[in-house]
């Protein structure tokens, strides 16, 4: 395969320009369809087949901005980005992120800051795994029973009282100014409030190191109430940004590798196009469930990762990226294949009206 | 998503930018310094490549504009291109209805 390696000037290396291609295609889709830049899925992939950390960190966000305006505009035409909550996330998140590298700053002073990080991170990524998860398989089944009427299993219990949601009980709180969102459906909400969650979220993404778009994207459906599509959608406007200032930022410090990024952009721009495709056809809580699943296998591996810091055996260190790495490709073929064939049930749908 | 907005975002994407990275070789306690200084060796490259080193190795500051504007013109122009090749298919898509 030495036909395809082309060599990285700034990097300074040789790689496999297919193996750049895919990496971009995989995490296109899943950026796409989740909403996320995949930081968390680059990174790794890259350090693995030979970048240097550096270079992955910068080359990944250069990457991540050019495909998030491929899937922000697609998103976009399906009426899925919220223009004015996203500049609102954009401008609390900020702050929340200055906030989050300030406390970073703190705690190397006081310790171990990389052990503290990875535990926030194992403790988020598990705890939201879990959490998306209860609500699809213990909540959403109750709610529909409640809504049919029939609540079967409620004979044998006490009978259920009808859930208030996260986001319904943070609109009841009425603090001035009260905002409204007509695209994401929500009437009266405090600024205060999303200015709140926002700022959480950016703290959290700033404290961690990461884009933020896997805390945000559960932040604008459980807590500010958007329907999953537009959280989808909202949520790569601001990794739009974040993806630009990153680009930018990593470049000027000399760790952007251009010629790998332009590729990975290329599989990135077909990935994230069929990503955001696949949103059409799968219902809100499917996309909830699939990214459940995709943050539970990331948090496990940043658990093994912990493993390797701890033993310092350096094999925990390449099973944790060839876990998320396997990982991201089993959940590119599912939304590739759930696309493909919702698609194509869809052409003959229509082929038989025509007929 | 409208030229207009593009432009928009872009353009408020570069001042906050500006804005935040008024510094970037005073890093946590200036470890970063030493290796901002990094170079490039060109004696084996040529045509692009050899220009992406000199640039990368004579201005910093003028490489990481080329980079995010690569970027962003790629990204636009791969986001027409794309979305007309998809639309070739038959998997064109509009405004969708929100199925929870």
């Amino acid at each position: 395969m030495d036909i395809f390696n082309i060599t990285l000037p700034v990097a300074g290396i040789e790689f496999n320009v297919l193996l750049l291609i895919l990496i971009g295609f995989c995490v296109g889709v899943l950026g796409g369809f989740f909403g996320v830049g995949g930081a968390w899925i680059v990174t790794p992939a890259l350090n693995i087949f030979g970048f240097h950390m550096s270079y992955a960190i910068g080359t990944d966000l250069a990457h991540i901005f050019g495909k998030s305006i491929v899937a922000t505009r697609k998103h976009s035409k399906m009426g899925n980005v919220d223009w004015k909550l996203g500049v609102i996330s954009i401008g609390a998140s900020v702050l929340g992120v200055e906030a989050g590298s300030q406390i970073i700053m703190f705690l190397e002073k006081t310790g171990d800051v990389g052990s503290i990080v990875r535990w926030s991170y194992i403790i988020l990524l598990l705890g939201l795994s879990i959490f998306m998860m209860y609500d699809y398989f213990i909540v959403r089944p109750q709610q529909l029973e409640l809504a049919s009427g029939s609540a079967p299993k409620a004979k044998k219990h006490k009978p259920r009282k009808q859930r208030v949601r996260l986001s319904t009980r943070l609109h009841k709180i009425k603090i001035p100014p009260m905002i409204s969102f007509p695209t994401s459906g929500i009437e009266s909400v405090s600024l205060w409030i999303v200015l709140f969650i926002f700022f959480i979220t950016g703290l959290l993404s700033g404290f961690m190191g990461v884009g933020g778009g896997f805390i945000r994207m559960p932040a604008l459906v459980y807590l500010i109430g958007c329907p999953t599509a537009i959280a989808v959608g909202t949520d790569l406007m601001s990794v739009l940004f974040s993806g630009a200032y990153g680009c930018f930022t990593y470049a000027i410090k000399g760790r952007v590798e251009i010629i790998a990024a332009v590729f990975m952009l290329m599989g990135a721009a077909i990935g994230a196009q069929l990503g955001v495709t696949a949103v059409k056809y799968i219902r809100g809580y499917g996309i909830r469930l699939l990214f459940a699943v995709m943050i539970a296998f990331a948090g496990v591996s940043v658990v093994i990762e912990q493993i390797y810091k701890m033993t310092g055996i350096p094999v925990y260190s390449s099973i944790a990226g060839i876990l998320v790495i396997g990982a991201s490709v089993l959940m590119t073929s599912v939304i590739c294949s759930k696309l493909f064939i919702e698609a194509r049930k869809e052409r003959q749908l229509k082929s038989n009206v025509s007929v | 998503m409208s030229v207009k907005k593009i432009i928009a975002l872009l353009l408020f994407c570069i001042v906050i930018t500006c804005a935040f990275n008024n510094s970037y070789a005073g890093d946590v306690g200036g470890k970063e310094v030493t290796s901002l200084d990094h170079k490039v060796d060109t004696k084996n490259l040529s045509g692009v490549n050899l220009w992406i080193a000199d640039l990368y190795n004579n201005d910093r500051l003028m490489y990481s504009i080329v980079v995010t504007l690569v970027m962003a013109i790629l990204g636009t122009t791969m986001a027409f291109g794309t979305d007309l090749i998809l639309k070739m298919l038959g998997m064109d898509v509009t405004k969708i209805s929100h199925r929870e």
